[in-house]
């Protein structure tokens, strides 16, 4: 069953980094982000958080924690999870 | 073969920082003071905090005319020599920001007049015209080793005979266009800047910063035995994780010019650079001692090459250099200083800058 | 008196078409998503600079009035959350950094100037100069948004890189710096008519500041 805060982050993903032809569906949960099949890199993180910290209330304090934050998708769900207040989630 | 140059003379070498002139800030220095202070990152209540070191009684924010131009105009009044920015006298201006934050002071007021100075050019035609220079003046920009380009293109000037003696002037003063720049990249964070200090988190000052050097081919009492640089073009902020752009650039600088050397780094804080940077350095320069001053100044940005070398060249006439504020045991390598130092028996100071794109910039400097 | 041969020019003159449209038509150019995040004048910068091969012994200088104009316009548009994509890539030399980056190719030498009305000649000096026996003077600008409103960017997008050679063979023009009385009336050449020299391969012949005469010819 799809998740649905993944699908809103892959998205988002696509939407901020303006990723052409990519879908949702493309980008894998556990894949690592930064290196990885998409090619994004440290710059392509760091606009992700502006994005993200606007989206949901969350805030990233330095580029040691958004690494680790945007390991993966999987990684990034679990951090917006447990810092993000649970009214800016998606219905489960 | 053809026999090199003799190495360009500095004959005089000034600074300001937010401590006050290059003499001023060797004492705070010394006495193991920093300048940073934790500010709001975009100059409004209720921002994050962030460690910035302004010059005092500046506003933060743009104001018209730019509330940096007196301290401008106080170090400019050090410079001796009348006639610059002419041919045989030319200017060579370097910095990163210039006036840009008058952009955002535009953007957020919309006053026209600020768009005057917005330009780097335009910024340093005002400058230049406030301080009385004439049009022989070129405008070199390129990061955190602007200061050194300026420094290496006086040099190339005066060895060609096109110029009897050269003024290389660097400025840069923090606003919220670039606090905003670095918070965003989140290496400016509420930590304080720890150069070369192993630990789990780096962060970065930035500060305020100006200054000068009159280069001639005869005249002064210190020299640049060397100028190197090296652009790795890996990363835009990131540098190839072997070292190797780093090594690069002290491999071009000759050795053999100096005997004994201390290092004066970047060190900003952050922790991957200043890994590599300390592995580089200790690799050139076993035994050297090394410090860097950002995490009592900041990071001084397009200014920090000359900022940094008329404190070390004030250092050098003191007889010691201050160690690497900010800064605690363990470092990345035995070689960081933490405790300011005695310099008998140093011949020389080895000054390395870097900037983004992974650009690399060094001189060595010794009496002449 | 400073000269050197030039071995190769390319110049694009992209005029006042937009970032869109650019990107569309030379994005072949470039590796596959490679200009998703590169700028207009990165763009056309890097149609004339990639395919005359910098190489890690060249001297490379930039020249660039405005620089990255939109980017900038983007990140000052982007407060009070700035971007840091933005904030990167307004940052001179970002349009060189850009193109090398993606090539991953390493410079010795790399000088980024910025100036008014005296910044071919000046950029022409620092080439000139330069120690490496090829040297690629390359620069341009793009056309902005609020700020070409208010009168404080370009109102055309172009870029050329010129290959500068202390070797003749192969030589397509040459170009000179040579001295002047420091006070004879001078006419400075901006950017954007130096480019249509260099577009047209039209020869000039100008004081161009105090002390500076710019001589340009075309054998071919």
């Amino acid at each position: 069953m799809s998740d649905p805060l993944k699908n809103q982050l892959k998205t988002l993903m696509i939407d901020t980094l303006r990723l052409e032809d990519v879908t949702p569906a493309d980008i894998v949960d556990d894949e690592p982000l930064i290196g990885g099949g998409l090619s994004l890199d440290s710059i392509d993180a760091l606009e992700l958080v502006v994005r993200l910290e606007k989206e949901f209330g969350i805030k990233i304090g330095s580029s040691e924690e958004s690494r680790t934050a945007l390991a993966s998708v999987n990684a990034l769900a679990d951090y917006i999870r447990a810092h993000a207040d649970s009214s800016r989630l998606p219905a489960a | 073969m053809s026999v090199p140059p003799p190495p360009i003379r500095v004959a005089a070498c000034g600074a300001l920082t937010a401590f006050g002139d290059e003499t001023v800030t060797l004492d705070a220095l010394l006495a193991g003071r920093t300048a940073l202070a934790a500010r709001p990152v975009q100059g409004r209540p209720g921002d994050d905090l962030v460690p910035l070191a302004l010059i005092p009684a500046r506003p933060y924010d743009e104001t018209l005319p730019p509330g940096w131009l007196p301290a401008l105009q106080t170090l400019a009044a050090r410079i001796p020599g009348e006639g610059w920015g002419t041919p045989r006298r030319p200017v060579f201006v370097t910095g990163s920001n210039f006036g840009v934050g008058h952009l955002l002071a535009f953007r957020r007021h919309g006053d026209p007049a600020h768009l005057d100075l917005g330009t780097p050019y335009e910024c340093v035609a005002h400058v230049a015209r406030t301080l009385g220079w004439g049009p022989d003046v070129t405008v070199i920009s390129h990061a955190c080793v602007s200061a050194h380009l300026g420094l290496l293109q006086a040099t190339r000037t005066l060895h060609a005979g096109l110029a009897d003696e050269a003024l290389v002037f660097s400025f840069d003063f923090i606003s919220a266009f670039v606090a905003g720049g670095f918070h965003a990249l989140k290496i400016l964070n509420a930590d304080f800047p720890a150069p070369y200090q192993n630990r789990p988190v780096g962060s970065i000052g930035l500060g305020d910063g100006a200054a000068f050097a009159v280069l001639t081919r005869d005249r002064g009492d210190f020299a640049l035995a060397g100028q190197s640089l090296h652009n790795e073009m890996h990363h835009f902020t990131a540098n190839r994780a072997d070292g190797s752009g780093f090594a690069a650039c002290l491999a071009d600088l000759p050795a053999a010019a100096v005997r004994r050397v201390w290092l004066k780094g970047h060190g900003t804080g952050t922790l991957e650079a200043g890994r590599l940077e300390t592995a580089a350095l200790d690799q050139a320069f076993p035994d050297a001692p090394l410090v860097s001053w950002k995490g009592a100044l900041g990071h001084t940005l397009g200014s920090c090459g000359l900022v940094e070398l008329a404190i070390a060249l004030a250092a050098i006439r003191r007889g010691r250099a201050p160690g690497t504020i900010g800064a605690t045991a363990p470092g990345f390598t035995p070689a960081v200083a933490f405790d300011a130092f005695d310099l008998a028996g140093f011949d020389g100071v080895v000054c390395t800058s870097n900037a983004f794109g992974g650009a690399h910039a060094a001189f060595i400097a010794c009496h002449a | 008196m400073l000269e050197r041969w030039i071995t190769a020019l390319r110049t694009e003159d992209a005029g006042d078409e937009s970032p869109a449209a650019t990107r569309e038509r030379l994005r072949d150019l470039f590796p596959r998503n490679a200009t998703r995040r590169m700028t207009q004048l990165g763009i056309v910068l890097g149609s004339t600079l990639q395919p005359l091969r910098p190489r890690e012994n060249d001297t490379v200088v930039y020249a660039s009035t405005h620089a990255e104009t939109l980017a900038l316009e983007g990140y000052l548009d982007s407060f009070p959350n700035p971007s840091p994509t933005l904030f990167q890539t307004s940052i001179h030399p970002s349009s060189v950094q850009q193109n090398l980056i993606q090539l991953q190719q390493p410079v010795r030498e790399l000088l980024p100037l910025t100036g008014g009305d005296d910044l071919p000649a000046l950029a022409l000096q620092a080439a000139l100069l330069a120690p490496t026996a090829r040297t690629l003077l390359c620069g341009g600008e793009e056309r902005g948004g609020w700020l070409l409103e208010q009168g404080h960017a370009s109102d055309r997008t172009f870029a050329f890189t010129l290959v500068l050679s202390t070797d003749a063979t192969d030589a397509i023009g040459r170009v000179s710096l040579e001295p002047a009385a420091s006070d004879a009336p001078f006419r400075p050449l901006p950017l954007a008519a130096f480019f249509d020299h260099l577009h047209h391969r039209r020869p000039c012949d100008l004081l161009v500041s105090p002390g500076r005469r710019l001589v340009l010819n075309w054998s071919t």
